[in-house]
């Protein structure tokens, strides 16, 4: 007699119909959550790891970041007749150690993660494309 | 003036070849091109370009309906998902069916090296025609209606039958063994619930003693009690029922999407197809979806028969046909959201369950619903 306890309404659909309808009618706090990507971008958070910069004036060219970096993604290159980093962003595991380490908190990490591009040579990023000037107040 | 007042008198056109002649006739062309063409002695030729420009007519319209239901298939699932679905090509995604078409029509046809070349080209063409072909004697609105078969809806059972053929076509040509599982399936699934499918249908058809769409439909106009529309979903509630289920069946849709299974076979029965073939397969899943749909629509839903439109002042009858197209498109895309709204929400079956189902459940419930139907019937309740 199995078949008598069975649920012949069909409960458990209707139940499941009634959920996805108030999906498609957005009822409650239904929302769709998708973003549009190359539209619109979702808000990064502050200590996001992205792209590295380096602010120009604080950087003393010291090369403990060089040292310290765990893939050996940054080499010390002459620009401008000061010593500063120079990143291959295709080695970097953006672990933030060259952000710790740095004796004069002159490196810090943006909220930049697109970083695709065409060829490896490119993806070596300089200080001319790193550096930053702060703006004294 | 005069357009109005032939409207609102007592004229019904049969079917739509009437009311294109009724409508040229009106303008004042039909004369002069029926005198040309009889100067040649060529008048049924006449009458053949105007039925073959019906069907391209209704033929068009069901294409567009088709690219437009993958959008909203498409946009449906997304929302219950909670995304956006296609939104880049046009308007909300609007074109993005054509761009799809675009693009397998681009693709390279593929035909596998140990396949039956004939049978395979054969298959997608035996299943996309039936599928168009079906909509001949459905009635789009008032006198909107091809032809009107006086058995209209076994004719409809009859053209919908030729599917599995197609498929085991399909499936036997690709020799390919998920192709293969995926057309006995599906043949499986369709004639196990093609019984349940004609019985319900049976049932309206005792109610209205005519396998007629057209004299179906006019059963259902009119209202009980001046607010209950006399739909046949009230008198056959089960029939219903039974009817939505094992139609949603047939189409293959998912709970019993047992014809290609994406995480059993890889596509069914359709495995091996690319290109324009694979779209003519996509094109007649959807036509078959859009006229089951207008089947369900047209047996128990009224088909264009809108309760209160006999209240309507004379002055606005000449609108009845655009009020009754409304209506029947409206009521189908009631039941195509419901099809697409049960495949989001529910898994699919086991195959074993599916034949439980449709042979000990489906086909005896529906022969109970035939018999209490005659029961009441003689008994003379309806």
């Amino acid at each position: 007699m199995t078949w008598i306890s069975k649920d012949w309404a069909m409960g458990g659909i209707i139940k499941g119909l009634i959920v996805t309808l108030k999906h498609v009618f957005r009822v409650g706090n239904r929302p769709t959550v998708t973003v549009q990507y190359p539209y619109e971008k979702m808000p990064v958070h502050p200590r996001f790891r992205g792209l590295h910069a380096i602010d120009e004036d604080a950087c003393i060219g010291c090369g403990i970041c060089e040292v310290n970096c765990p893939n050996s993604t940054i080499t010390i290159v002459k620009h401008n007749t000061r010593w500063y980093p120079q990143v291959n962003m295709g080695m970097c595991l953006f672990c933030g150690i060259c952000v710790d380490v740095c004796p004069m908190n002159a490196m810090k990490m943006t909220g930049n993660y697109e970083l695709a591009d065409y060829s490896r040579e490119s993806l070596i990023y300089g200080p001319d494309r790193l550096l930053f000037k702060k703006e004294v107040n | 003036m005069l357009f109005l007042a032939m409207w609102t008198g007592d004229i019904m056109f049969e079917n739509t070849y009437e009311l294109i002649v009724f409508i040229l006739n009106f303008i004042g062309i039909y004369d002069p091109i029926y005198n040309v063409f009889e100067m040649f002695g060529l008048e049924y030729l006449l009458r053949i370009i105007i039925v073959l420009a019906e069907i391209a007519a209704l033929f068009v319209f069901i294409l567009l309906t088709v690219m437009f239901l993958t959008w909203m298939e498409r946009k449906v699932v997304a929302m219950v998902q909670a995304r956006y679905g296609p939104m880049v090509t046009g308007p909300r995604g609007l074109l993005q069916p054509v761009m799809d078409g675009v693009k397998l029509i681009g693709k390279e046809d593929i035909i596998p090296a140990k396949a039956d070349r004939w049978v395979f080209t054969l298959a997608p063409f035996l299943i996309f025609i039936p599928a168009l072909l079906v909509f001949i004697p459905l009635p789009f609105g008032e006198s909107l209606i091809i032809s009107d078969l006086n058995v209209g809806l076994l004719y409809i059972i009859a053209i919908s039958a030729i599917s599995p053929i197609a498929i085991l076509m399909a499936g036997w040509a690709s020799n390919n063994k998920y192709s293969l599982m995926g057309a006995i399936r599906a043949v499986a699934q369709d004639i196990s619930y093609t019984i349940p499918l004609a019985l319900a249908a049976i049932s309206v058809v005792l109610l209205t003693g005519s396998l007629s769409t057209v004299d179906i439909v006019t059963a259902q106009s009119g209202t009980w009690f001046g607010f209950i529309p006399k739909w046949f979903i009230f008198l056959q509630p089960l029939g219903f029922i039974l009817f939505l289920i094992a139609s949603i069946a047939e189409m293959g849709r998912i709970p019993f999407d047992f014809q290609e299974s994406e995480s059993e076979l890889v596509a069914g029965f359709f495995t091996e197809y690319s290109g324009m073939k694979f779209a003519m397969f996509f094109l007649a899943e959807y036509a078959h979806l859009f006229s089951v749909s207008a089947i369900v629509v047209t047996l128990f839903l009224g088909g264009w028969s809108v309760p209160f439109l006999s209240s309507i002042p004379a002055t606005f009858a000449v609108l009845i046909p655009i009020i009754s197209l409304a209506a029947f498109v409206i009521k189908t895309y009631v039941i195509i959201f419901f099809a697409m709204w049960l495949r989001d929400t529910v898994p699919r079956m086991r195959i074993d369950q599916l034949l439980n189902i449709g042979w000990k459940i489906m086909i005896p419930l529906a022969l109970l619903n035939l018999l209490a139907t005659a029961i009441l019937l003689t008994a003379g309740v309806f």
